[in-house]
């Protein structure tokens, strides 16, 4: 086995290869020059249910960063912990507050972004129970998110400092799903300046290493596994179910 | 020279800050009559944090929202602070288990509670999808402690002290005791670190809820038109922000109690000298009549009638030629008997869809209280404006026995066969 002198040695990383949480680590890898490699055949659902996964993270919750001082869940914690490896890495800050800012904007993109992006997005995806007035809940309290950081994006290039730092791989990581899967383009317009962003970001050479193209969707995610249209109300679906018979013939 | 931290006491996110200032040695003091709502809306504030989101910390080097982050920086004050490990490791674990906190466990706990206060729309699927992920994590951090009395380390650490506060807010408002039980390391864990004295400064006396917090604002009982209670509740949400529960709960009981009891305007039909006929036994005899239906049920129809008390009525659809489609028109005679359901009490009705092919003919014969169609009912239902009717004269033979035949579904009628016929009762 190659050891990195400076490092602790390879890092494996747990995961499928198109997860935005993984991207998280990856990109934040290639800021720090350190090495991290996916494991090889990692199957969503299968590799993260067997006993070792589960002594790593007991929730089988992905990803996982293998280390020689233990396994790390929480892609955030991963990323974190990725950035110290390169002592006073620039992508943390110069100074103590640059620092509380970085994690407020981590915390930030975490709460307020991904969160609502998630709540939009996992119940159209069928993971789990598709519920309107939630999903309209989710969608009003995400555009008051952007809102937001449209107006702190408007006047500054980056969210902290002059430069690049882990709150700008991870909140572009976390609006990667919500613009190729959610976000059609009219939505987005209404926040310029993340639109501005967002694609800066994405556009950057250790970010597109990760990322590959970044399409934003046409449209928004269909609804999958719909089995109960809920708004019907019961007599109009026995007498449609009654008259599609007679039609037919 | 202290640092200055805008939040309400009780919150458990200012806890966090100043829980670990206080193990950190660093000056933080809550800023003096927050009142949450007002003092998180002015210019001012919006400037430290343009979402109005509490808690914020002012440093001399700018503001810091995020709990989460101004407990770090706060940690960070104090170089090499225990409460973030002492090795690399130990720190990626703290971080681990302070994201752990938020996305498991504050956010279960959350979306437990806040429906219940009326910020958010209350949905019981959604409520029970939390408390599914909330128990699912909350096993996955008791195996954890079973075999570790702190989450990173032997000893106490930034993760602790957000994972503390996390959990307080489920024990005080949401987890009884017979929910905690089937969780003892978490309940050993929770209670060893409020009891903690630089904890226990911060967060008083803790009492674990003995009932789950009540759902308030219920504006509908039993029967939830669900449209009308979220948008409530949204307007609610977006004043408030959702993370404050201290003071809201007082506003939101003051607020339900005020509007619950309005009340209900009297029915003009109400005031009717009373009558002989009983709408509900007619619909009654009608329900109920199986055999001999013209005999029995029809018969007692007219034994029962009191033209001064009730009036009969036909009605006919005004645009039948729209009505090429056979299950959009018994559509259109469905929606209308939902949008009838206000009169119910003072109502009863066939409709019939009359017709082998299209364009079919819609026609019904309506029985109102009153001697006159009731002007509520004109008012309120707009189906009512695209039918032509007319007043049933029952001293005339032709027209009492086309009331039978619409009441029987007589079929042909009318030299017709009937595609359906639909009842309001």
């Amino acid at each position: 086995m190659v050891y990195n002198p400076v490092l602790y040695g390879l890092k494996v990383l747990h995961s499928g290869s198109t997860n935005k949480n993984t991207f998280k680590v990856l990109i934040a890898s290639e800021y720090c020059g350190v090495n991290v490699e996916l494991v090889k055949n990692f199957k969503m659902g299968v590799s993260n249910k067997t006993p070792e996964f589960l002594k790593m993270n007991p929730l089988g919750k992905v990803p996982v960063l293998e280390t020689p001082d233990g396994p790390i869940f929480e892609s955030n914690a991963i990323s974190r912990y990725v950035a110290r490896l390169n002592a006073d890495n620039p992508i943390y800050g110069t100074s103590l507050i640059e620092y509380a800012h970085i994690e407020q904007w981590i915390d930030f993109a975490t709460t307020e972004i991904d969160l609502n992006i998630s709540r939009w997005f996992y119940p159209r995806a069928g993971y789990s129970p598709y519920i309107p007035q939630a999903e309209e809940a989710a969608i009003s309290l995400l555009k008051r998110a952007l809102g937001a950081l449209n107006s702190h994006l408007a006047t500054n290039t980056y969210l902290v400092g002059h430069g690049i730092t882990l709150a700008d791989i991870i909140m572009t990581c976390n609006l990667y799903l919500g613009f190729i899967r959610l976000m059609t383009k009219s939505f987005t317009s209404e926040f310029p300046h993340v639109e501005r962003y967002f694609w800066s970001m994405v556009n950057q050479p250790n970010f597109s290493k990760v990322m590959g193209k970044v399409e934003q969707t046409p449209y928004v995610q269909p609804l999958q596994s719909q089995r109960n249209p809920q708004s019907k109300p019961k007599q109009l679906k026995k007498d449609a179910k009654k008259y599609i018979v007679k039609e037919s013939s | 020279m202290a640092l200055v931290l805008h939040a309400g006491t009780g919150n458990k996110n200012a806890f966090k800050a100043l829980i670990t200032a206080e193990y950190s040695g660093v000056n933080v003091e809550l800023v003096k009559n927050f009142e949450m709502g007002v003092s998180n809306k002015t210019p001012e504030f919006l400037k430290m944090n343009p979402l109005g989101k509490v808690p914020v910390l002012e440093t001399p080097d700018g503001p810091v929202f995020e709990s989460n982050a101004i407990a770090r920086y706060v940690a960070r004050l104090k170089a090499d602070n225990p409460l973030y490990g002492c090795s690399l490791i130990e720190y990626a674990h703290i971080e681990q288990w302070i994201d752990f906190a938020t996305t498991e466990i504050d956010q279960g706990i959350a979306r437990w509670f806040y429906p219940r206060t009326g910020y958010m729309p209350y949905l019981p699927p959604a409520e029970e999808a939390a408390i599914a992920a909330l128990k699912r994590s909350l096993g996955a951090l008791n195996t954890h402690l079973a075999n570790n009395t702190y989450l990173v380390g032997h000893s106490i650490t930034l993760a602790d002290i957000i994972m503390t506060c996390n959990l307080y807010l489920g024990f005080v408002r949401v987890m009884t005791k017979s929910f905690t039980s089937e969780f003892p390391h978490v309940e050993r864990y929770f209670w060893t670190m409020v009891n903690q004295p630089n904890v226990h400064k911060v967060v008083g006396e803790v009492k674990q809820a003995e009932s789950v917090f009540p759902v308030q604002s219920q504006k509908k009982p039993a029967q939830p038109k669900e449209p009308a209670k979220p948008k409530e509740a949204k307007k609610e949400a977006k004043k408030e922000a959702p993370k404050e529960a201290a003071k809201p709960k007082a506003e939101a009981v003051a607020e339900d109690e005020e509007e619950a009891p309005k009340p209900k305007a009297k029915n003009p039909l109400d005031l009717l000298p009373p009558s002989k006929m009983i709408l509900d036994e007619w619909k009654r005899l009608y329900s109920n009549t199986k055999t001999n239906f013209r005999e029995v049920a029809i018969g007692g129809f007219w034994e029962m009638y009191d033209p001064e008390g009730y009036s009969l009525w036909f009605c006919d659809y005004k645009y039948n030629d729209e009505n090429t489609v056979s299950f959009v028109t018994l559509n259109k005679v469905s929606g209308f008997l939902q949008r009838m359901d206000l009169a119910r009490k003072y109502a009863f009705g066939k409709m019939l869809v009359i017709g082998s092919e299209p364009p079919y003919k819609v026609k019904g014969l309506w029985l109102f209280r009153g001697k006159e169609i009731p002007q509520f009912v004109l008012d309120e239902c707009y189906d009512m404006e695209l039918y032509e009717w007319t007043k049933v004269d029952i001293t005339d033979e032709a027209q009492k026995e086309r009331v039978n035949a619409m009441i029987e579904d007589q079929e042909p009628f009318e030299g017709q066969a009937l595609l359906d016929a639909k009842c309001f009762k």
